[in-house]
């Protein structure tokens, strides 16, 4: 299913033996990879550590994100600058197109990394510590339970893989142009659909581009291994929307609703004799035909939705205070074998900090308020119709 | 908000004013004109729904100048030839050689009115294009189109929002003579705000803000019922004065330890735990082997 030759771990999976690590090890030569934990396929970060967990380890070379944007498009597209600003950083080549904002325009917004990585550690496990100095004084009859680590909420997996950024600084211009960047801005394309072929001519025009780039810069694994190996990141931001020349948008039944699937379906089979991983987000909640949509998770390996709590009823629920938005897993992908890897949980919201994005298990917050729980236990008492409701006060 | 967006003072892009057949956008239009001329900046009009005369009206006449109406009311589809511009003509080089036609010193506004009438002859994907492409070609410093939202199919409506970099949603009031003006603006960094106000035009186009709706989301915390408190007229006392407080406060309670002791018990002591039992003279320690009976 993946790419042959690099997932080693395939047919062979079942008796893992030492000759097979070696190979895997071997292959390990591209910086910002790793064999999976799971099923030895070579692995790159998105960009978000997080994110990372929550899919299984990272993307698989080879394989397709889908991002479904949120409302307005704000948590989506920071989504993309990460997995953008990991391939900088690791020194992998990226290929963006955008529809609304130039590519150029978006490569200028990627986040800085964090260079000191000792001390964003460090303060990781000062979270993780039991508890400091001031806290001691605030148990008095539970003091036992000072000294239990808190609940962590951070997904996060034991190894470090991928880099965290700070969104609020831009990245240095000098780290981005050491990478090779190729652009594709849908506007610059003619609208004109041409008769011949399957798919309306951005679409065809961006998979032209895309090809042309895997052959001539070396990513297909069929042609002879002749330079060191890279990988390539593809980032197509808002496929789908009308500045595709796509009226899936627009109305019910669009003229034609096999012009974005047909290009996924291609793109995913450029991308599984390549070395490149492609992120792809697609404004869904414009989307009027769902069964296109479904159709279009299907067509993807990994597919995610972000649903943001701006300008929801959500956002004043005091369940989601602590959050910006709810994560949701539409999809893992099946590499090499019948099952995937499920995430433990399904419920996940992820935040904005300051500097950073992050996505956490979704707990209920304590409900540290007096007024709530007592109200509710009015509420009880009237409910089992006991004799006390009818006067509100004690009576002796 | 809506003050900051009509006057300009937050930069501008494309802005959608979303009006239904309850409540007309147009006077809210006729504002963005107002506020653009009063900048000093030259506004040109497709107007496909209006005569001049009417969007002109209580409008500062001494600075006519500055307005540049294109006529595209007595003759949208370019039938008998008597407008200046028709709907087909919306389309990014037109527009921009329609625009660059009168010289300008300042960044100019194109008001379109309205964007419904345009969609209903165009294809909506190309009239997306074309609205950015617009915006990014940079003839133009603003792009405001009016939308009457009850006319198209949702999908429409939700395209051509999304390109918007603002859009002001008019709706009536519930028993006010003004409207409610929701408004959303995304900003450059990709932050995004929300605001819902109560707007009031005046005969000379003048915008005023009367009063600032609740946030839209935030629920009005309804009115507390004054609650009986239970322990108001009780029989016994309750209620600790200060100095019985303070003898409360010195009784040392059974378990409750002093720092050290505490942190003491909560060392962490790890595998160094060891039984030691020393036997007694009344102790029935047995040398032999108690399993010795059976039969193993």
């Amino acid at each position: 299913m993946a790419v042959p030759g690099i997932g080693m771990a395939g047919p062979a999976g079942v008796n893992t033996t030492s000759f097979q690590k070696k190979s895997r090890s071997k292959l390990v030569s591209i910086p910002g990879t790793r064999p999976s934990v799971q099923n030895g396929q070579l692995i790159v970060s998105t960009g978000v550590t997080s994110l990372d967990y929550v899919i299984g380890g990272g993307l698989a070379v080879g394989t397709l994100l889908l991002v479904e944007e949120d409302r307005y498009d704000s948590y989506s597209r920071m989504l993309l600058k990460y997995f953008l600003a990991e391939g900088v950083v690791c020194g992998h080549e990226v290929f963006l197109a955008s529809d609304r904002d130039h590519p150029d325009e978006i490569m200028q917004e990627l986040p800085s990394p964090i260079v000191d990585e000792v001390g964003s550690v460090k303060t990781k496990e000062g979270q993780a510590q039991p508890c400091d100095q001031e806290n001691q004084d605030t148990m008095t009859i539970a003091w036992r339970y000072q000294n239990q680590p808190k609940v962590q909420n951070a997904l996060a997996s034991s190894v470090r893989f991928g880099h965290y950024y700070d969104v609020s600084k831009t990245m240095e211009p000098e780290v981005r142009q050491a990478v090779k960047c190729h652009s594709f801005y849908a506007l610059q394309e003619s609208p004109t659909t041409t008769e011949l072929s399957l798919l309306s001519s951005p679409y065809h025009a961006l998979l032209q581009s895309i090809q042309s780039v895997i052959r001539k810069e070396g990513f297909d694994v069929s042609t002879p291994q002749s330079k060191v190996r890279n990988v390539l990141r593809l980032g197509l931001h808002s496929l789908g929307s009308p500045l595709w020349g796509d009226d899936l948008c627009c109305t019910d039944n669009p003229t034609h609703c096999h012009a974005l699937t047909t290009f996924l379906y291609a793109l995913r089979g450029l991308l599984r004799t390549s070395l490149s991983v492609a992120v792809v987000t697609v404004p869904s909640h414009l989307m009027q035909n769902k069964s296109v949509m479904g159709q279009i998770i299907r067509l993807s390996d990994t597919a995610i939705a972000l649903e943001s709590f701006r300008g929801s009823e959500k956002e004043t629920n005091p369940l989601y205070k602590d959050y910006h938005g709810l994560l949701h897993v539409r999809q893992v992908p099946r590499l090499n074998c019948l099952v995937c890897e499920v995430p433990d949980t399904k419920d996940l919201a992820f935040k904005l900090k300051r500097k950073q994005f992050t996505i956490e298990r979704l707990h209920l917050p304590p409900d540290l308020s007096e007024t709530v729980s007592r109200v509710s236990k009015i509420e009880l008492a009237g409910g089992c119709g006991t004799t006390a409701t009818g006067n509100k006060h004690l009576d002796f | 908000m809506l003050l900051n967006i009509v006057h300009g003072t937050e930069s501008g892009g494309f802005i959608v004013v979303e009006d239904t057949v309850k409540y007309s956008g147009r006077e809210i239009l006729k504002c963005f004109i107002n506020a653009a001329i009063k900048r000093g900046e030259d506004v040109h009009v497709l107007g496909f729904e209006t005569s001049e005369a009417e969007l002109r009206a209580g409008l500062d006449s001494s600075s006519g100048q500055k307005i540049h109406f294109h006529k595209g009311h007595p003759d949208p589809l370019g039938w008998t030839c008597k407008s200046s511009v028709t709907v087909q003509q919306f389309n990014t080089p037109d527009i921009t050689r329609l625009v660059q036609n009168t010289p300008h010193t300042k960044a100019a506004v194109l008001i379109v009115d309205s964007l419904s009438f345009i969609l209903r002859h165009h294809q909506p994907v190309v009239i997306c294009r074309s609205l950015q492409e617009l915006k990014k070609v940079g003839v133009v410093k603003t792009i405001v189109g009016l939308l009457h939202s009850d006319l198209h199919l949702q999908g429409v409506v939700k395209s051509v929002c999304h390109l918007a970099n603002a859009v002001i949603s008019v709706a009536p009031a519930n028993n006010e003579h003004c409207g409610v003006a929701k408004t959303t603006r995304r900003t450059k960094s990709g932050k995004l705000m929300q605001e819902e106000e109560y707007f009031d035009v005046s005969e000379d186009a003048a915008l005023s803000v009367k009063t600032r709706t609740h946030q839209p989301g935030h629920v009005q915390t309804e009115p507390d019922k004054p609650k009986a408190d239970p322990t108001s007229n009780l029989t016994f006392n309750l209620r600790l004065s200060k100095k019985e407080k303070e003898a409360k406060e010195k009784v040392a309670l059974p378990f409750v330890f002093s720092q050290e002791k505490k942190s003491a018990l909560l060392r962490p002591t790890p595998g160094t735990g060891r039984i030691t039992y020393e036997p007694d003279a009344y102790d029935d320690f047995d040398e032999e082997d108690p399993d010795d009976d059976l039969d193993v």
